[in-house]
């Protein structure tokens, strides 16, 4: 059989509709393209399921005046009694500004300034602001009622009252913090997070559901006051601790009928640069433009080994009369590396050092050419200024504590206050700053090892992703206890949904005992006493996991568990070139006898990715196959279909051949013709 | 479609088909030609392309390199202070590098291992990272000519130092100092990723630095990137790494080919380069091992980079380069995606893409399936219904050999004789000569045509499935293999020569054997024996899979078509052809 061409007139409408057919056809397969994309995901593997997770957390007794509420910050409360005018100082910027002698505001600022090993140093920032004090339940919308804020943030004020946020706690951290040289981190790691931003509260609310859209509605706004990414906080990064983040004191509730709910998410390494910080030093009263915060620059603040940014809001209510207040404190916590950063400043090129600038070990073979290098120098002399490039300028005016410098420092080291020239010390390192000069702090040792003892760390804990074999990858978490007492320790992991965890694989890979190196035989029953674990829902819920666990003294405990990494839908995928997805760190507390608490690095993990070029192929390959079928169709359709023979008659009579043969006729002919002529 | 059928109908006319269908060997001869052609043209003007860096943000030598001056001072103070710790057993050595790293607070780690060497590793956390990524800068105490990497170490320990001061690091800087390039630092890799409590996120480019000459100075870089099981670090870092080395005034060798070769534009420099890269790329692993390969199969770019001749450019120039691709590295702000993962390198800056060189090996391995077509078609079994006993049976002796494969790949490189096996296996495929096996043994015509028809189809499949993974290894072991097709099966072979001429092509073509000549001829690094041990060893410790792929790919065919060819009693052979005809 065999087609030949031969297209009737009527069929400009068969080609139309065939066109038509086509163009649908091709529509279809790219609709299902995204769809076959799609995973599914099934975890049996799953021992220990919290299915309903409602982890939430009850306040035990709802807010009375008459019951206890221990409010711990006492300073605060003496800081109220005793009411002491600011200390006028004879110069005065500018003289006309006047201050009332009595005006104050409950505002307190100290920087504290500890040397570590290795010539790092530790500056700690503090702020501290209360509220006015309200009455709970009344409403300030009355026609005769003011909003009165003072010094406190009428920004955060805003986010805690309209949502019912009993706690809210912020952080920003970036870094490594060095345990094994450092010691412990500042404020035993309540002040720190884990490797970019952090954040968790208490609301007060009727319900989860109710509580969640208050929780959006706080990140929401956090997001766009400190210029983060808060606003991807979402169900599928939401936990509800169990244990972990919940408040050791009774939180007040202002209404009975209302529940506690504690949320906490993370984004692990997020950026952490100056549109944090300034949003910070926004909310201080000083605004940065006089007293420490004056020090915080985010060139210097940035450009250290490890920095802290953290905020916590507290309502604290005062149990003999009906009213409460806000508490925030605003923390910034810097570690700098003294040699390097004073050598930046004097050449911002790591430049080789001169021949002369070389210190050479004199033990060993040295001359003009060789030098074999001595470890960093011990002596050392520096101004705060170095460090921060700038003078702290003046006090804060508005509080009736000066702000304060302490450093916490050995008895080799001297430390002296530099104030127009002159120089002041104190026997405890403490410095008051109590005129409106620029002030410096002058620091000098001759061994800056010589350090104020922080090294009792109770806990070491890392963790990293195993990848042994093709497929299953696991989780590896190293608890290793250096002290002489065992530790009961709380775990706390959120990893995103499409981890996919088999918690059976859960085993004590090691546990040795440090000072004999004897291996322990234990069963993971034996470490761990409880297990709370909340099965991931895809796009929906992350892993969340809590244990306790009791790591004996002097030993070393390895767990170890498996997980399979899943396939998202190929939208879900980060639209550029990445690194791979980031997961948070766990938060490990010691519950005692000191309480502390650390994080783990964050991790990296790569998913499989799928071949993105995938939609396009199928794209290409449909169009092929329907232009194909419209090819054949269309044939069939306006071609006659005719037997070989009489394909061959009619070629004879019609072919291009038969054509040419006739033309070539006609034209011989009139040659001929012509010749005849 | 009009000119399709014309031809078609052409084609029908003057009766192609049978007369292809009739001559199927010479066909999968042309087949080989064409693809040993392709591979010829590979190097001609228009047919690679130049190299160019796919990610802009890893702006090779775009900042100045600072590792210079008084840091030679350092570096010599530190090669002084190891030279003093040449003799000193690993341990001692170890304890006294580490107080080193301590001095510039490098946090480090001893992995021990009895069997391969103790490892020293320091993790520098880096100051701008978020501790999930790393750079690994690898040295080997012994390199892999067992020579003291002393320049490599001294340099390994002062760049750190001198990576330490930088505030500019996003990555983590692991240093890495093992027993040898090998064993030692593949078992580290492995135990970085399994059981190492110090660890520094994951890896994502090592570079091995080596070092071993008692001069100062170097003349130019032997640049090694190739990988176990044809795996290549990503084009991006090969070129970076490439462009440093160049813009240091340093030239760069690849494949451990002479300057002269590199540097002048030629086509046979270019096709030396080529091969010698497919060459080096199908024995990666059973080859000396430079310490990139312990980094293969973990999505780490890894490079070596050795340091040649006595003079010339001074050692800081030498680490000058890691410190510029380190720069390059942490620039990086996702892993390494340019498109190329499979690659060969012409020349320094000239490469070709696995979309110019896989037609080759296709055609390879469809010759192989031309050559299964014909034993099955081209003769007067093809009536006999393939539920027929000799297929079964062809079956079964094909799952029989694959069992004495698996047997083969169990052999210990200590039980191994390679020189009786050579020995065995001439002896072996000479034998069909004899009258031994006759008494023991009779194949009937049919199975035999069936044996061969299943071997190729087999071996065509295995290297169909190995061409885009390990394109070196499915073209060379189809181009040795080849030499099968050529035997003619025992109905064909009348005169005593052409039996001669068919075991000579049984010889050649088995495995073994021909590992053996091929090593022998073309590659410098292993003594002729040493090969099968390298690949036992490099199978069981490096993960390399090229002896598993020879003994159940290529020594299963070879065994099939061995039987195949083994003498039919003349009997038999005529009472069949008189049955079937």
């Amino acid at each position: 059989m065999v087609i030949i061409s031969n297209i009737p007139h009527s069929s400009s409408i068969k080609v139309i509709l065939l066109c038509f057919i086509f163009i649908l056809g091709f529509l279809v397969p790219i609709s299902y393209a995204d769809e076959l994309v799609e995973t599914h995901i099934q975890n049996k593997e799953v021992e220990d399921v919290v299915k309903n997770n409602d982890v939430k957390y009850e306040s035990k007794t709802s807010f009375d005046p008459s019951s206890e509420i221990d409010v711990t910050d006492t300073s605060i409360l003496t800081s109220l009694d005793n009411i002491e005018s600011v200390k006028s100082t004879e110069q005065v910027w500018d003289t006309n500004i006047k201050t009332k002698d009595n005006l104050y505001y409950e505002f307190d600022e100290s920087l504290k300034i500890t040397p570590l090993k290795s010539n790092f140093l530790l500056s700690s920032f503090n702020f501290e602001i209360n509220s006015t004090k309200y009455e709970p339940g009344v409403s300030s919308n009355g026609f005769d009622e003011y909003s009165h804020y003072t010094v406190f943030p009428k920004s955060i004020n805003r986010i805690i009252r309209q949502n019912s946020v009993r706690e809210l706690h912020i952080r920003f951290t970036r870094g490594f913090w060095d345990a094994d040289s450092w010691g412990r981190i500042p404020y035993d790691g309540f002040k720190a997070g884990g490797s970019g931003v952090e954040l968790w509260s208490v609301i007060e609310a009727s319900s989860k559901k109710v509580a969640y859209k208050k929780w959006k509605y706080v990140a929401n706004t956090l997001s766009g006051m400190f210029c983060t990414s808060l606003n991807f906080v979402d169900a599928s990064k939401t936990t509800y601790p169990y244990k972990s983040f919940i408040p050791d004191y009774d939180v007040p509730l202002f209404d009975g009928k209302n529940q506690l709910f504690v949320m906490r998410a993370a984004l692990a390494n997020e950026n952490v640069c100056t549109e944090n910080l300034t949003p910070l030093l926004k909310l201080l009263p000083t605004k940065s433009r006089s007293g420490i915060s004056t020090l915080l620059d985010g060139h210097k603040v940035f450009d250290s080994y490890w920095h802290s940014l953290s905020i916590d809001v507290k309502t604290i209510c005062e149990e003999e009369s009906l009213v409460c207040y806000d508490n925030l404190k605003a923390n910034v916590g810097v570690v700098m590396h003294v040699p390097n950063t004073i050598q930046r400043n004097r050449n911002p090129i790591p430049k080789p050092v001169t021949g002369e600038g070389l210190r050479c070990d004199t033990s060993k073979y040295h001359d003009a050419y060789e030098c074999f290098p001595l470890p960093d120098n011990f002596e050392t002399i520096f101004l705060l200024s170095d460090l921060f490039g700038k003078k702290l300028q003046g006090s804060n005016l508005i509080s009736n504590n000066p702000s304060s410098v302490c450093v916490e420092a050995s008895k080799d080291w001297k430390i002296l206050i530099e104030s127009n020239g002159e120089f002041f010390g104190t026997q405890s390192n403490c410095f008051d700053l109590t005129n409106n000069d620029k002030n410096d702090i002058y620091f000098e040792t001759k061994n800056s090892s010589s350090i104020v003892r922080r090294d009792n760390v109770p806990l070491f804990v890392s963790r990293s992703i195993m990848s042994n074999s093709i497929g299953r990858d696991g989780l590896r978490t190293v608890f290793r206890n250096p002290t002489n007492s065992a530790k009961s320790v709380l775990y706390f992991e959120s990893l995103p949904w499409f981890m996919k965890i088999y918690l059976s694989t859960l085993i004590v890979e090691q546990a040795i005992d440090t000072t004999t190196g004897m291996k322990f035989d234990f069963d993971i029953k034996d470490v761990l006493s409880t297990l709370k674990y909340a099965a991931a829902s895809d796009r929906k819920r992350p892993n969340q996991i809590e244990y306790e666990i009791t790591i004996p003294p002097h030993s070393t405990i390895i767990l170890s568990y498996q997980f399979e990494k899943n396939l998202l839908k190929y939208s879900e995928y980060p639209p550029d070139a990445n690194h791979g997805f980031e997961i948070e760190s766990a938060v490990v507390t010691v519950k005692g006898p000191t309480k502390y608490q650390s994080r783990t690095s964050t991790l990296l993990l790569v998913l499989p990715t799928p071949d993105f070029s995938m939609p396009y192929n199928v794209i290409i390959l449909t169009s092929t196959i329907m232009g194909l079928i419209f090819g054949t169709v269309f044939n069939l359709l306006v071609k006659r279909v005719l037997t070989l023979e009489d394909a061959e008659r009619i070629r004879a009579v019609s072919g291009p051949k038969y054509k040419l043969k006739k033309l070539k006729e006609r034209l011989l002919s009139r040659f001929g013709t012509n010749k005849n002529a | 479609m009009a000119l399709i059928e014309v031809l078609h109908r052409r084609a029908t006319k003057l009766g192609l088909l049978p007369k292809v269908i009739g001559k199927l060997s010479i066909v999968s001869n042309i087949l080989v030609l064409i693809s040993i052609g392709l591979i010829l043209c590979l190097p001609l003007d228009g047919q690679y392309r130049r190299t160019y860096i796919s990610e802009n943000a890893l702006l090779p030598s775009q900042a100045y390199s600072y590792f210079r001056e008084s840091e030679w001072n350092i570096l010599r103070g530190y090669r002084t202070a190891i030279e003093a710790l040449i003799d000193k057993p690993a341990r001692v050595r170890n304890e006294v590098i580490s107080s080193w790293l301590t001095d510039f607070g490098m946090k480090h780690a001893v992995y021990d291992n009895a069997a391969d060497g103790d490892t020293l590793y320091g993790v520098y956390n880096s100051q701008r990272g978020d501790g999930t990524e790393a750079i690994v800068l690898a040295v080997p105490w012994y390199n892999t000519d067992n020579e003291v990497n002393i320049g490599g170490a001294a340099l390994g320990i002062s760049l750190s130092r001198y990576f330490s001061r930088w505030p500019i690091w996003s990555k983590n800087i692991i240093l890495v100092i093992s027993e040898n390039p090998h064993k030692a630092m593949k078992s580290w890799v492995d135990a970085y990723h399994n059981s190492l409590d110090l660890t520094g996120g994951s890896l994502e480019a090592a570079i091995v630095l080596d070092f071993p000459s008692k001069s100062e100075y170097f003349e130019f870089v032997e640049l090694y990137f190739n990988g176990i099981n044809g795996e290549l670090p990503n084009l991006d870092i090969v070129n970076v790494a490439i462009s440093v080395i160049e813009h240091e005034g340093v030239k760069v060798s690849l494949q451990g080919l002479n300057l002269s070769e590199m540097y002048t534009s030629s086509y046979f420099n270019r096709l030396k380069t080529l091969l010698f890269g497919v060459k080096n790329s199908a024995l990666s692993g059973t080859r000396k091992l430079y310490g990139n390969e312990a980094f293969s199969g973990r999505r780490i770019q890894a490079l070596t980079l050795k340091a040649c001749g006595t003079e010339g450019h001074d050692i800081t120039t030498f680490g000058r380069i890691p410190e510029a691709i380190f720069r390059s590295v942490n620039n990086l702000l996702e892993k390494f995606h340019q498109s190329f993962f499979f690659y060969f390198l012409v020349a320094p800056r000239h490469f070709v893409s696995i979309g110019s060189y896989l037609p080759s090996a296709v055609c390879l391995s469809i010759s192989f399936g031309i050559s299964a077509a014909h034993s099955y078609i081209n003769n007067q079994y093809i009536t006999v219904p393939l539920s027929d006993n000799s297929s079964i049976l062809a079956l079964i002796i094909f799952f029989g050999s694959i069992a004495i494969s698996f047997i083969f790949l169990q052999i210990n490189e200590t039980f191994l004789q390679p020189h009786l096996m050579i020995l065995a296996f001439l002896l072996i495929s000479f034998l069909p000569l004899t009258n031994i096996p006759q008494p023991l043994i009779t194949i009937q015509p049919c199975l035999s045509y069936r044996l061969k028809s299943f071997a190729f189809i087999y071996i065509s499949l295995v290297l169909t499935s190995l061409l885009v993974m390990n394109f070196a290894l499915a073209f060379g072991m189809g181009l040795l293999a080849f030499p099968l097709t050529f035997t003619k099966s025992c109905s064909e072979m009348i005169t005593f020569k052409s039996k001669v001429i068919n075991c000579f092509y049984l010889a050649i073509s088995n495995p073994f054997i021909a590992i053996f000549i091929f090593v022998s001829i073309f590659e410098d690094d292993i003594t002729n024996f040493e090969v099968f041990s390298d690949l036992i060893s490099s199978f069981k410790y490096m993960g390399n899979w090229t002896w598993a792929i020879t003994c159940i790919g290529w020594f299963t065919t070879w065994q099939m078509v061995y039987i195949a060819n083994l003498d039919t009693p003349r009997s038999a052979l005529d009472g069949d052809t008189k049955k079937n005809l």
